[in-house]
């Protein structure tokens, strides 16, 4: 696409297209895995001679549940997608996993708690439209987590950069760790706790429920977190793709060395890289925190490695990957844990089992990923 | 050459720096036991004063070892250290020996991730799980708690303890080789999530393996499990000399398991420094300082890759598991959440700070970090009630103790402590307190390089995208 | 015929790297591969030891087909190799370095290395045994505990060899092991080789550019383009074909520079 564009083919290559993309595939692979969800129960359909624990017509159930498990599916994947896009932008560039990303994201989350709390209780939640107040708590999040990205990567992985990649990973660990614990230390002083309950009931808007078909509710936070998914999602893909910015992030990606010798501050794209993933998770952070009710100092880490399994599924360093994965795993993990609850033998974490049985397999058959971008290795 | 041997120095210079060197090491060993048994527990700073000594007194078999004496007169220095003075320290206060104790399990269980990390370069994060295997296989065996084998009644019985130790080396190991068969054609960054990822499995699993039939007895744990049983002629010599000595105990028999506890993990830990040193020194350790440095160069020398690395797996895995057999009996239950990935963090960090592939480093890695885990931070935390208890004021900056939140109570932020330790040590001593020197050399190689390595040319190897399928063959 | 290589293939995406390349040599010979940068010699270098699979041919070492073989496997069989840019394993030392490329002629056990068994030490025995041995005949002895990444430029060349040379190989290629070196270095250099030849019976295959080195050693050469064989024979036959001039130094040239 060359400059200057004109507005239309603008709209079209940056919004529209790509849009009508998401909904594609997002459609497309809710309909396929709906589709083999029903088959194989429809074929595991035995009348009760299988034994007392499956005397449950899963296939039933399965239909029966169906919609709430497509929405769930799609809002828990875009939020994976959208915080795997902070992992992978960063493995893109640097082909190192930041493992700080998921406190990052759990950064994002608790400022968003911070602000909705202390608007509430300056008494100035009704002065503000709701629609006003998220948009508020994500900005209020992306920028915190962005500056905590760039100052992480400043000084706890720039000094690394030549090391063995074991070693700046550790440092990420250690960075991971001190971010929970000081999540921890600041909330427990000033609010005596950290299990901190997103106050969504002080907002009439948030908690309100919109029908869409017979049994059918979706939440406004579920809308809402789709929507912002969306926007961001777009609004990468245009900034990664048709900024000046973010061709350099590209060309660094691709090459260093040479990107530098083309006259990029590659010190200056990695920081930029960071910021645009930090803001992400943070963002990430506010919607998870809406989504799941409340945020505490450990809420990280286990979405933030889903996310990675999301990553990682989709291709890690391709940020269609990210999204790809993200929509995948949600709605795997949805339909796994919507019949789950019919094998009383085996507990709800199993859910996570299986997230992480994904991300393994993958690695072990498919370490590419879907969209495999080669991961390059000098041998 | 013994791993723990330092080259000796021209002969005049031994001569003339060894004896009075000897003797300030001497003099200090005795200051710091002094310390430790007189000091009154009711003084504000004694918390204090003793998470100094503790660890300077653990710390000075390392000094011992550096000095330029005889080895007999080196072994004879640290055998009183560690079995006359600890045992004397830990009657009189019986944490010591719990602290002595868990020391020498994680030193242990660090000299097995060693292997894995130090030795063979692969970054396991999910450590914990093998060291969950062994301490669930006692506990699955012999726990009280109603679990599926107590009520078969096939629980045990207690003597069974050592075969338990053996056949836990071997369970751990082929734990290590299904765990690594699928995942060690994996690079460095990849290996080291899915191990986390493996990690967190087995503790959920264990979370969760008590419906259809109850093993692991899920989140409550087991409780109840057993310890290996001592001769009665045992606990009756201890009643003997705890009256013979006047010693205040209030309850011989705890202190006997103590002792023999204590005894037992040195002995293990002995054993796990003897067969890592033979390891090292061997063309198996060579393979793995080969892998480490150079993958391809060590294939194309004859090296199988899959082989080696599965192997140290299954090494590095054994010893965790034996010395989860040795927790388990020790502290007589079990809670899945214990093993989680802080605990695959903290064997980890030792093995860090300590100095990777160093056999020393990690041992003193393993003092030092337990230690700030287990003492430190307490007696911190202990100094900072105290004062506030006394209602001391900070004159210049008017700090009150009294203020200083219980939110911040210290001991609480072991994580923020590890967090920031990691972080500084691999910013300013990658290669850990005390490195191997073939480590720091390889580090400094590497990080010495301010350019960014130059993309390959036709002439260097690039990856060969059809034997990421091939079994073996290098990392994909 | 110790090694025949027929009709191997190796495509990388749209590049063809070796097409059909059909090669032959007999043992307790010391030939050559040349050809301009990019022909597709470490490649096939690569390929021979089994880090690349081809796409297509056989690979017949001593009569059995190597192909698909591991390259720990093909060192098992007998094929060793020098990297062009040395591959050492830098921090190791000097006798590190050799000990570790006998691995493939080592019995590896774990209970024996546990518990240091009488068989155990006599292996460790006749490893330094036989490293004395190689150290010698490179010329590296009184450097044994050096570390090394601290050697200088030609003592490393010798050492990789050295190292190649542990595993009692019937076949080492040697990738570019003159480059960078002067004359008197490459001089002492083709001594060497013809002395692995001549005492050691080992047969030696190298990839070189430097001219003098290759006509001065080479029983045979073999001229590799754009990964095609386009020139074969003695290093007589082969400087006079306008092919391989055209190769090095462009069409329209003549000159009989080689």
């Amino acid at each position: 696409m060359t400059f200057p564009m004109r507005a239309a083919n603008w709209t079209w290559a940056y919004i529209v297209r790509p849009f009508s993309q998401i909904m594609l595939f997002v459609l497309g692979s809710a309909a396929v895995m709906s589709l083999i969800a029903l088959v194989v129960t429809f074929l595991f359909r035995t009348p009760a001679s299988r034994g007392a624990t499956l005397n449950i017509d899963l296939f039933d159930q399965l239909l029966k549940q169906l919609p709430d498990t497509l929405v769930d599916g799609i809002t828990i994947g875009f939020l994976y997608a959208v915080i795997a896009l902070g992992y992978t932008m960063v493995y893109g560039v640097l082909k190192f996993i930041n493992f700080a990303h998921s406190e990052i994201f759990m950064v994002g989350g608790v400022v968003g708690f911070e602000i909705m709390v202390r608007l509430r209780d300056g008494g100035l939640l009704s002065t503000f439209s709701p629609i006003l107040l998220i948009l508020l708590m994500i900005i209020g999040a992306m920028i915190v987590s962005g500056v905590l990205a760039v100052v992480i990567e400043r000084f706890a992985y720039r000094p690394l950069r030549n090391a063995p990649r074991l070693v700046p990973l550790i440092s990420a660990i250690g960075v991971s760790l001190l971010l929970q614990d000081s999540v921890r230390a600041l909330e427990g002083l000033g609010r005596n706790q950290f299990n901190l309950a997103y106050p969504t009931d002080s907002v009439p808007f948030l908690t309100k429920r919109l029908p869409v078909g017979p049994n059918l509710t979706i939440g406004v936070t579920t809308i809402i977190i789709v929507i912002a998914a969306i926007v961001m999602v777009l609004g990468l893909n245009y900034f990664v793709n048709a900024t000046k910015i973010g061709k350099g992030i590209r060309a660094v990606s691709q090459d260093q060395v040479t990107a530098s010798l083309m006259g990029i501050d590659v010190n200056q794209m990695i920081a930029i890289t960071f910021l645009v993933g930090g803001a992400l998770g943070g963002a990430a952070g506010v919607l998870f925190g809406l989504k799941a009710g409340n945020i505490s100092p450990f809420s990280g880490f286990i979405p933030g490695l889903k996310a990675f399994t999301a990553a990682v599924l989709g291709g890690i360093g391709n940020i269609t990957g990210a999204l790809l994965g993200g929509i995948l795993l949600g709605l795997m993990e949805a339909f796994f844990s919507s019949l789950l609850p019919f094998f009383p033998s085996l507990g709800t974490s199993y859910t996570d089992i299986f997230a992480f049985a994904i991300l393994i397999l993958i690695l072990i058959f498919r370490p590419t990923g879907l969209l495999g971008q080669h991961v390059d290795e000098k041998v | 050459m013994s791993v723990l041997s330092v080259p000796p120095l021209p002969t005049n210079a031994r001569r003339s720096g060894a004896i009075p060197a000897l003797l300030a090491v001497i003099v200090f060993i005795a200051a710091m036991f002094a310390v430790l048994i007189t000091m009154d527990n009711g003084l504000t700073f004694a918390p204090l004063w003793t998470s100094l000594a503790f660890p300077a007194l653990a710390i000075s078999p390392f000094l011992v070892l550096r000095l330029q004496v005889s080895g007999k007169v080196k072994a004879f220095l640290v055998l009183i250290i560690l079995l006359v003075l600890m045992p004397v320290l830990g009657i009189r206060d019986n944490f010591y020996f719990t602290l002595a104790t868990q020391i020498g399990i994680f030193a242990a269980m660090a000299l097995g991730l060693n292997i894995v990390v130090g030795f063979a370069g692969l970054l396991d994060l999910g450590y914990v799980a093998f060291f969950a295997v062994g301490a669930y296989l006692w506990g699955i065996f012999t726990s009280q708690t109603d679990n599926f084998i107590k009520v078969a009644g096939l629980t045990a019985p207690a003597w069974m303890f050592y075969l338990f130790l053996f056949g836990a080396v071997g369970v751990a190991a082929l734990a290590g080789i299904l765990l690594g068969l699928p995942v060690l054609r994996l690079r460095g960054d990849y290996l080291a999530i899915v191990t986390l990822g493996f990690g967190e499995m087995v503790r959920i699993l264990f979370k969760n393996l008590d419906h259809p039939i109850n093993i692991t007895n899920g989140t409550s744990g087991l409780d109840g499990l057993a310890s290996p049983p001592i001769p009665q002629f045992v606990f009756d010599a201890t009643d003997q000399a705890v009256k013979a000595f006047h010693l205040d105990v209030t309850n011989s028999q705890v202190l006997t398991y103590q002792i023999f506890f204590y005894l037992l993990v040195l002995a293990l830990c002995g054993l796990a420094i003897g067969v890592a040193g033979r390891l090292d020194n061997s063309p198996i350790g060579r393979a793995w300082t080969a892998i480490r440095e150079d993958e391809t160069a060590a294939l194309a020398m004859g090296i199988p890759l899959v082989r080696m690395k599965l192997l140290a797996f299954a090494v590095g895995a054994s010893f965790a598991g034996a010395m989860g057999v040795v927790f388990a009996a020790k502290f007589k239950s079990l809670t899945p959440d214990a093993f989680d990935f802080n605990q695959s963090i903290f064997i980890l960090a030792i093995v860090i700070v300590g100095g990777m592939g160093s056999i020393r480093g990690v041992l003193l890695g393993a003092i030092v970090v337990s230690l700030l885990n287990l003492q430190i931070l307490q007696s911190l935390s202990s100094v900072i009630n105290n004062l506030k208890n006394q209602n001391v004021v900070i004159p210049v900056i008017n700090f009150a103790f009294k203020d200083w939140p219980n939110q911040l109570a210290v001991e609480n932020y072991q994580r923020f402590v590890f967090g920031l330790l990691l972080i500084v040590i691999v910013l300013f001593r990658p290669a850990g307190i005390l490195p191997a020197n073939r480590r720091k050399l390889e580090l400094a190689e590497r990080m010495g390089k301010e350019v960014p390595p130059l993309p390959p040319d036709l002439a260097d190897v690039p990856p060969d995208p059809s034997l990421s399928q091939s079994g073996d063959g290098h990392a994909a | 015929m110790l090694l025949e290589v027929k009709g191997v293939i190796k495509k990388f995406g749209g590049l063809t790297a070796v097409q059909n390349v059909e090669y032959m040599q007999e043992a307790r010979t010391i030939c050559t591969i040349i050809g301009p940068n990019g022909a597709g010699k470490t490649t096939f270098f690569n390929i021979l030891t089994g880090l690349y699979k081809p796409d297509g041919g056989t690979i017949l070492f001593g009569g059995k087909n190597v192909v698909g073989l591991r390259p720990d496997q093909i060192n098992a069989a007998g094929i060793s190799r020098t990297f062009q840019n040395i591959r050492l394993f830098s921090s190791m030392t000097v006798l590190e370095n050799i000990m570790v490329g006998m691995h493939s002629r080592l019995r590896i056990n774990l209970v024996d290395t546990i518990l240091r068994t009488p068989r155990f030490n006599q292996q460790e025995v006749t490893v330094r045994r036989k490293v004395g041995e190689v150290l010698d005949f490179v010329a590296l002895s009184d450097k044994a505990n050096e570390i090394s990444r601290n050697l200088p430029y030609g003592d490393q060349r010798r050492l990789e060899i050295g190292r190649a040379l542990a595993s009692d190989p019937k076949l080492i290629l040697l990738d570019e092991p003159t480059a960078g070196m002067n004359p008197q270095e490459s001089v002492e250099a083709m001594a060497l080789f013809r002395r692995v030849r001549d005492e050691l019976g080992i047969t030696v295959l190298l990839i070189e550019h430097d001219m003098r080195v290759v006509m001065g050693i080479s029983d045979r050469i073999t001229v590799l383009d754009y990964g095609q064989k386009i020139a074969e024979g003695s290093p007589d036959e082969v400087r006079r074909q306008p092919r391989v001039i055209e190769a090095y130094l462009g069409r329209g040239s003549k000159t009989d520079a080689l």
